[in-house]
């Protein structure tokens, strides 16, 4: 804590003289900058559930990222600081404060060059990305050295080395990659259309403690991608290899005997012009799971692996679904499955395969359905499956077709029309249908949802607007209805109040018909932002872009900083 | 806990020193690259760089709500928007068929590594920062029904 304390200080300090040496610009001293991150909670009892708070009731994680730039090098740190114990069900190697990250960099126009921690991603990540997610606890930025070398606007060459980060440690696979990117308009003298294509390499190396292994110690992986756009229309592709590699088995430890390579494919294309946009996208990934560790390292509660936490991961698998603000419509959250998982002799996966569809209108303004103030649509339609082909349990085997579906995942169904009333009142409505297979990907019940959510914007003033909003989901099983309204008061830019509150009154169990009210607020300046939350946190998946982190049920008080300087 | 706010204090207090946009190169959803640095920097022109992502709701609302009175600053004000999205793999593909969909006539960069959203320490979108002779003149983040009036009458006095 002292030397934080210590830290801030100086750095405080040397940024007022930054601010002097502004008035004089020819001597340049360089500048600071960064940001600060607190995200606390007071775990209380909680008697109408029969929660009791965690030892160390009050929990508080912290993130200090400072920056030095002066000329074409800059360097870094972030400090952070998990006092006296991190939040709840987070990554257990974040522990106490220490030194997490740190680089120094140089970048000219065509050259750049990194040493110390860096985060980075190859096309769309499906064989790698290391990055943060404070909120998810996610840190896999990757420790070593990475060049960037862009001889002219249309070629882009990166080659990287790094252990990637987990706690305040790394792991102890070494990461090799290698990206190109290249533009070929200009090759092919294109003028209303862009090409560029790329290819990537990556490479985990992870010695193995046996004679004569099943398979290479170096794992690679390889991926090309194109992308196209002409005028309105555009299309984009990807494919992955990944060489065949140690499978793990249902208790997350290796099985020497099943041994698979892995492979994705993903299409994306869409049309869009003014007023219309539709866009497409199909992925189908097969046995992609990608550690920096081929096996899991337990958490210690006999329970959850570094899997549970999204540690040592190399790759970026998010499901391709609509990520809803309404709090009903997250409580069934589809996460993608890019691992080989053999549950048990009834359910085993081997990837997903699947696509989503958007279509985005406005009804222009002064015709029928547009109205005065226009009607903005969104629909979004999503479905995902395993992959089809034949399984056997023991001893573990699967081979997969590439067409067709296997069991069905998910689907998510929706629609929402924005309409601006006059210059006042701004509305909303949406409706969702979801499907979401418990049994499957969580172990539980088929779940098929309908969701409907009504919301009004008033403004009083520019600056002071009231935000209501109703939501109701029609559940056949699971936890089965719930019920919850929003009411949200803007003061001004700076005040926002809200209180919130979500009842199961349709559970089976009538103990669990119980209210998850919330009451909060924010302060707004600058860059700075304070917020203040009380209420009963509901147990589940905490997501975050498609990622989600499992939180346990609790109650209390929250309060999040955050500031950039 | 205490010596923290106080030095928390001398940060929030060291957020107005004037400063620039970090050396950042994004690509466009024209798939065309900038240096937000260096390439916005026409003389006494207000850069809007407002922070957005195709899941934040009000963030979708404040670029709404901008673009309805869009032609009309642009005719009183030497201003620009540009609109930074930091949509990762999972979401950038709606980038582009959302911003016509909505008629959005911003020029939109995608920070889809969030090294620009790194380097200026932004936790929440929305968030807007704008420019004025490559200094960073104003800062704000949040975004409620309205807000985009006070953004207005700030720039004008920028």
């Amino acid at each position: 804590m002292r030397k934080l304390s210590l830290l801030l200080l100086s750095l405080s300090v040397g940024n007022l003289c930054a601010q002097e040496n502004d008035s004089i610009p020819k001597k340049d001293h360089g500048k600071v900058f960064g940001g600060f991150e607190s995200n606390s909670q007071w775990y209380l009892n909680d008697k109408e559930r029969g929660l009791t708070h965690p030892e160390d009731p009050i929990r508080s994680n912290n993130y200090l990222l400072v920056n030095y730039q002066i000329g074409k090098f800059t360097a870094g740190v972030q400090v952070e600081s998990y006092e006296p114990n991190a939040l709840l069900n987070y990554n257990p190697g974040f522990k106490g404060t220490d030194l997490a990250t740190y680089y120094a960099s140089y970048k000219s126009d065509k050259f750049e060059a990194t040493a110390g921690y860096f985060y980075e991603q190859f096309g769309s990540g499906l064989l790698l990305r290391a990055w943060e997610d404070r909120a998810l606890g996610i840190n896999t930025a990757l420790r070593g050295g990475r060049i960037l070398f862009r001889p002219s606007d249309n070629i882009r060459l990166t080659a990287l080395y790094g252990r990637q980060r987990t706690g305040f440690d790394v792991a102890h696979g070494d990461v090799y990659g290698f990206d190109s990117d290249l533009n070929l308009s200009q090759l092919f003298k294109f003028e209303t259309s862009d090409l560029s294509v790329g290819a990537s390499y990556v490479g985990r190396y992870e010695k193995i403690d046996m004679p004569n292994p099943p398979v290479d110690e170096l794992t690679s992986a390889f991926a090309g991608r194109f992308n196209f756009i002409h005028n309105s229309f555009y299309i984009s592709g990807e494919y992955n290899y990944k060489q065949k590699d140690i499978l793990l088995n249902a208790l997350n430890t290796l099985n020497y005997n099943f041994v698979k390579p892995g492979n994705a494919v993903l299409l994306n294309f869409g049309y869009s012009k003014e007023g219309l946009g539709i866009d497409a996208t199909l992925r189908r990934l097969e046995n992609m799971g990608f550690l920096s560790e081929r096996t899991p390292t337990s958490a210690g509660d006999g329970l959850s692996t570094s899997l549970n936490f999204n540690d040592k991961v190399l790759n970026y698998t998010p499901a391709l679904t609509k990520q809803h603000h309404s709090n009903l419509a997250n409580i069934y959250v589809f996460q993608a499955q890019s691992r080989v998982s053999f549950v048990d002799p009834t359910i085993m996966m081997s990837g997903e395969t699947g696509g989503q569809i958007d279509i985005f209108y406005d009804f222009a303004k002064e015709t029928t359905l547009g109205g005065k103030y226009g009607t903005k649509v969104a629909l979004n339609l999503s479905s995902w499956y395993n992959l089809p082909g034949s399984y056997r349990f023991n001893p573990a085997q699967y081979e997969t077709n590439f067409f067709g579906v296997g069991q069905k995942y998910f689907s998510d169904y929706n629609i929402e029309v924005k309409k601006q009333l006059s210059e006042s009142w701004h509305t909303a409505f949406s409706y969702i249908n979801q499907y979401y297979n418990k049994e499957w990907l969580q172990g539980g019940e088929e779940v098929n949802t309908n969701i409907v959510i009504a919301e009004a914007t008033y403004n009083f003033s520019p600056s002071k607007s009231i935000r209501v909003e109703a939501e109701h989901m029609w559940a056949d099983a699971d936890f089965k209805n719930w019920a919850g309204g929003t009411v949200e008061l803007n003061i001004n830019d700076k005040y926002s109040l809200y209180v919130w509150d979500i009842m199961n009154y349709g559970n089976d169990d009538e103990k669990k018909q119980v209210h998850y009210y919330n009451v909060g607020g924010a302060y707004r300046i600058g860059a700075t932002r304070v917020a203040l939350n009380y209420g009963r946190q509901r147990g589940g998946l905490v997501c975050v872009g498609g990622v989600c982190r499992f939180v346990p049920e609790s109650t209390g008080l929250s309060m999040q900083i955050s500031t950039a300087f | 806990m205490k010596k923290l706010l106080v030095l928390f204090l001398f940060l929030s207090a060291s957020a107005f020193a004037q400063k620039e946009m970090p050396n950042v190169t994004l690509k466009s959803e024209k798939n065309k690259s900038y240096n937000v640095k260096t390439d916005f920097a026409e003389k006494d022109k207000l850069y809007v760089f407002t922070f957005w992502a195709t899941w934040c709701v009000p963030c979708i609302n404040e670029l709404d709500a901008i673009n309805e009175h869009y032609a009309q600053w642009s005719k009183e004000l030497n201003m620009e928007v540009i609109a930074v999205s930091i949509d990762d793999a999972r979401t950038q593909k709606r980038v582009k068929p959302l911003l016509n969909g909505k008629k959005w006539p911003y020029n939109v960069l995608l920070d889809t590594n969030q090294d620009l959203k790194r380097a200026l320490a932004i936790a929440n979108v929305p968030y807007t920062v704008v420019v004025k002779n490559k200094k960073v003149v104003y800062v704000h983040n949040g975004y409620s029904q309205g807000a985009e009036k006070e953004l207005y009458n700030k720039l004008k006095q920028l």
